[in-house]
C-alpha cells in the first residue's frame, strides 16, 4: 500500500512536470519565433539585425562556493574573537563607545549591527575610497596612502602613483578629458550665464540654453520632446511620484538601480518585484495583475508600469527589449526605460537600448537617462511624448524644489552631443562610439578565452569578473593596484553572498596598448590568485564552429 | 539606502541559507567536527557521537535563535533588529526548503547519535534534551516569541 502511495505521488508529480514543460515548450517555441522573426525581418548587417545574444550567468563549481563560505565563516570567528578581546581591553577600541554611566541604558551604537564593518570591511577599507588627484580619464593620478593601525586611520607619504590605468569610471565615450579646444565653448558659456543658477526651474531658472538643450535630446532620441534635471539619482526618484502613485501597480526587474526603487517607494504604488531578465516571471506578473486587479477590492489597476533598465550596472546585462515592448502592448502596460549606462555607449550611432534592438522610440513611454556616464556631465533627463514631458514640467518634485542645471554642465552636455550626432562637423563622435564597441569586443572575447567568468552581454561595456571569495576580491583589488592599475570590487553584502565582483567599465579612451597591459596583467593575476573558474571553451571565432546553442535560458 | 548594490533584495540575510552550497558547507562542517572530535585519543565513539551532536545543538541555538538582527546595516529601518536569524529566513515565511532542511539535520544526528551510543539511557537524556532545544524554537507557533523576557531586546 505504501508502495502503490509512493508511486502514485511520483506519477502526479511528474503529470503536473509534464504540463510545466509543455508549457515552458510553448513559450520557448514563441520565443524562437520571435527570434526568428527578428533575424528575418531586420534589415542590413549591423547590429541590430544580429539575433539576441545568449547571455550566460555561468555557475562556478560547486567548490568555490564552499570556500566562499569557509572564507567568511573564518572571517566572522576572528570578528567575533576580536570583539571579545576589544571587550576585555586587550586590543584597543578604535570606534565610538558609550561612558561607564551610560552603559546600563539601551545601547546607542547598536553592536551588532555594525560588526560586519568592524570586523570585516575595515581590515580592507583601503581598497575603496582611494583619492585621486587627477580627472578621472583613461588614466589617473592616485595620491598613495599608507594605513599604521590597520586601515582605522590614513597617512598620505606626499607620493603620488602617476598613469594608473582607470578601469573604473563611467566614461564609456571618454569624455572626461581637459582638452582646450573641446572646453572653450563651456568656459564661454560661464562668462555668458555664470556657474549657478540659484533658482528652480519653475521660478525665474528656465534659461535659454536648458531649453536648447531639451530640444536637442528629444532630437537626438527621436521622441517629441524631453526635460532635464540637474542630478541623475533624483531624476527617478523625483518623477517616478509624479507618474503612478495609490492604486497603481509597478512591476520592477529584481537589479534595479537604488533610485529606481527609491522612487517606486516614494511613490505609493504596489510594487512587485521579477526575476531579472526573465520575460515568463515578467507575463505571469502581467496576466495575474490584470486578472485580480488590486489586493483585496480586485479593482482594476489605474496604471501597470513595467520599470527596466536599458544596462544593468552590476551585472552588464541587456534588458529584452523587443520582448518587453511586445509584453507591454499585449497587455496594455506602460514602459519606464532607464537609460543611465546605455545612452551613448550602446548602439551604432550611441541612441542607446532602441538603437540596438532595432525598437521605435515611440513604444516606450517613459524614457529616462543620465548625462553622468556617457557625457561626462551631470544630470539627467525624461523624453516622451510631448504631453507627459509637460504633465512633468508642472507636477515634477525636481522641477518645482530642485534647482535647475548648471549653465557650465549644460554647456557641457551640448557640445558632447553635438559631437556624437555628427552636427559639430567632425565624425569624432561617430569614432569614440566604433572605438567603444571594439573596445568591448575585444576585452570580452580575450576574457572569456582567458577563462574567466563575467557576466552580462556582448554589447555592454560594464564587464564584471566574478571573484567570489572575500579574500580573493581584496588580493585582487590590491595586487592591480600594484601594478598601476584601479578597479572596482564589490563584495557581500553588496552582492549577493556568493556573488563578489570585480567590474570593468571600459571606454572609448582606452587604447588598444592599454587594453593590452590590462589583459596581461589580468592573465597574470588570474593565475597567481586561480580565478579562472570557467568550465566553457570559448574561441573568438565562433563561425568556425558548427555548434548551435538552443538552451533556454530564463 | 546602499547606493552601488547589486540587487533589490531589502535583507540580505533572508537569502543566505538559500544561496548554492551552502547546505552542502553546512553537512562538511558537522562532518569536519565529527572528525576532530574523532581524533581525540581518550575519548571514546559513543561519547564523540553524543558530543557532536550536543555542540552542533548548542552552536545552532546559538546562530540561529539566539543572536538578533544583522551584522551590517539594512535599508528596513531596522525592521529585523529584534528578530533572530531563524526568524529573518525567507522573511518570515514558515515550511521552505531551508528551515525544512535546517529541522530535518538535527534530527538525522539524533538518530545516528542514539544508534552508536546503543540507546545508553544518560546519553539518551542529554541528546533528548539537547534535541529539543533545538526543535522547539523552530515551530512555527513560535515564530517572534520570547519566553519569560529572555532576548527580547
Amino acid at each position: 500500500n505504501n508502495n502503490l502511495t509512493k508511486v502514485k505521488h511520483v506519477l502526479l508529480l511528474s503529470h503536473s512536470q509534464v504540463i510545466q514543460l509543455i508549457i515552458v515548450g510553448i513559450a520557448s517555441c514563441q520565443q524562437l519565433v520571435s527570434h526568428i522573426v527578428v533575424q528575418v525581418f531586420s534589415p542590413g548587417n549591423g547590429v541590430a539585425s544580429r539575433p539576441q545574444k545568449h547571455e550566460p550567468f555561468e555557475q562556478a563549481p560547486m567548490y568555490v562556493a564552499v570556500m566562499t563560505y569557509l572564507g567568511f565563516g573564518i572571517v566572522t570567528l576572528f570578528g567575533y574573537l576580536r570583539d571579545f578581546l576589544r571587550a576585555v581591553g586587550l586590543e584597543k577600541c578604535h570606534l565610538a563607545q558609550e561612558r561607564e554611566e551610560q552603559k546600563d541604558f539601551i545601547p546607542l551604537y547598536q553592536d551588532f549591527e555594525n560588526f560586519y564593518t568592524r570586523n570585516l570591511y575595515m581590515r580592507v577599507r583601503d581598497n575603496w575610497n582611494r583619492p585621486i588627484c587627477s580627472l578621472p580619464g583613461p588614466v589617473f593620478d592616485l595620491m598613495e596612502r599608507v594605513s599604521d593601525d590597520y586601515n582605522w586611520t590614513f597617512r598620505f607619504t606626499g607620493k603620488t602613483l602617476h598613469n594608473v590605468i582607470n578601469m573604473g569610471s563611467y566614461n564609456y565615450l571618454g569624455f572626461a578629458e581637459n582638452n582646450v579646444d573641446f572646453l572653450k565653448t563651456v568656459a564661454d558659456k560661464v562668462n555668458q550665464y555664470g556657474t549657478g543658477v540659484c533658482s528652480t526651474r519653475q521660478e525665474i531658472g528656465n534659461l535659454s540654453i536648458h531649453e536648447e538643450l531639451e530640444g536637442l535630446v528629444a532630437n537626438f532620441l527621436g521622441v517629441e520632446s524631453a526635460m532635464i534635471y540637474g542630478m541623475g539619482f533624483a531624476t527617478n526618484s523625483m518623477n517616478i511620484p509624479a507618474l503612478v502613485g495609490k492604486g497603481c501597480l509597478i512591476l520592477s526587474d529584481e537589479l534595479n538601480h537604488t533610485s529606481l526603487i527609491l522612487g517606486a517607494r516614494l511613490s505609493a504604488a504596489t510594487i512587485r518585484v521579477f526575476k531579472h531578465n526573465n520575460m515568463h516571471s515578467l507575463e505571469r506578473m502581467l496576466r495575474e495583475a490584470v486578472c485580480s486587479g488590486q489586493p483585496r477590492t480586485h479593482r482594476p489597476w489605474k496604471k501597470i508600469l513595467i520599470m527596466v533598465e536599458g544596462i544593468y550596472s552590476m551585472e552588464g546585462s541587456v534588458v529584452r527589449l523587443p520582448e518587453i515592448v511586445a509584453l507591454k502592448k499585449k497587455y496594455k502596460a506602460y514602459l519606464y526605460l532607464d537609460e543611465a549606462h546605455s545612452i551613448g555607449a550602446v548602439g551604432p550611432s550611441g541612441k542607446g537600448v532602441t538603437e540596438l534592438f532595432n525598437v521605435n522610440p515611440t513604444d516606450i513611454d517613459v524614457m529616462m537617462g543620465t548625462f553622468t556616464k556617457s557625457f561626462g556631465a551631470a544630470g539627467g533627463y525624461i523624453a516622451g511624448k510631448k504631453e507627459l514631458v509637460d504633465y512633468l514640467r508642472s507636477y515634477s518634485h525636481s522641477a518645482v524644489y530642485a534647482t535647475a542645471m548648471s549653465p557650465p554642465i549644460t554647456e557641457q552636455i551640448l557640445r558632447a552631443l553635438k559631437c556624437i550626432m555628427g552636427k559639430d562637423g567632425t565624425t569624432e563622435g561617430l569614432r569614440r562610439i566604433h572605438q567603444l564597441a571594439e573596445n568591448t569586443r575585444f576585452f570580452r572575447a580575450k576574457l572569456k578565452e582567458m577563462g574567466f567568468i563575467i557576466y552580462g552581454n556582448d554589447d555592454s561595456p560594464v564587464v564584471p569578473i566574478l571573484l567570489y571569495m572575500p579574500g580573493k576580491v581584496v588580493a585582487f583589488a590590491r595586487e592591480m593596484l600594484e601594478r598601476r592599475i584601479g578597479v572596482v570590487v564589490v563584495g557581500f553584502p553588496a552582492t549577493p553572498i556568493t556573488e563578489a565582483r570585480a567590474r570593468f567599465c571600459l571606454s572609448a579612451a582606452h587604447t588598444r596598448d592599454m587594453l593590452n597591459q590590462v589583459l596581461h596583467h589580468l592573465n597574470e593575476v588570474g593565475d597567481t590568485l586561480c580565478l579562472k573558474f570557467s568550465r566553457r571553451k570559448y574561441t573568438s571565432r565562433p563561425d568556425l564552429c558548427a555548434e548551435t546553442n538552443l538552451e533556454l535560458d530564463s | 539606502m546602499n547606493v552601488g548594490v547589486a540587487h533589490s533584495e531589502v535583507n540580505p540575510n533572508t537569502r543566505v541559507m538559500n544561496s548554492k552550497g551552502m547546505w552542502l558547507s553546512y553537512v562538511l562542517c558537522i562532518v569536519l567536527l565529527h572528525l576532530v572530535l574523532l581524533s581525540v585519543p581518550f575519548i571514546s565513539v559513543p561519547t564523540v557521537w553524543t558530543l557532536t551532536n550536543l555542540i552542533h545543538n548548542m552552536c545552532m541555538y546559538l546562530l540561529l535563535h539566539t543572536v538578533k538582527g544583522t551584522p551590517f546595516e539594512t535599508p528596513d529601518q531596522g525592521r529585523a533588529r529584534l528578530l533572530t536569524h531563524w526568524e529573518q529566513m525567507d522573511y518570515g515565511v514558515q515550511f521552505t526548503s531551508s528551515r525544512k532542511f535546517l529541522t530535518i539535520i538535527p534530527i538525522i544526528l539524533y538518530i545516528l547519535t542514539s544508534f552508536y551510543t546503543k540507546y545508553d539511557q544518560t546519553h539518551f537524556v542529554l541528546n533528548t534534551l539537547s534535541l529539543l532545544s533545538v526543535l522547539v524554537p523552530k515551530l512555527p507557533q513560535l515564530h517572534g516569541v520570547r519566553l519569560f523576557g529572555i532576548n527580547r531586546y
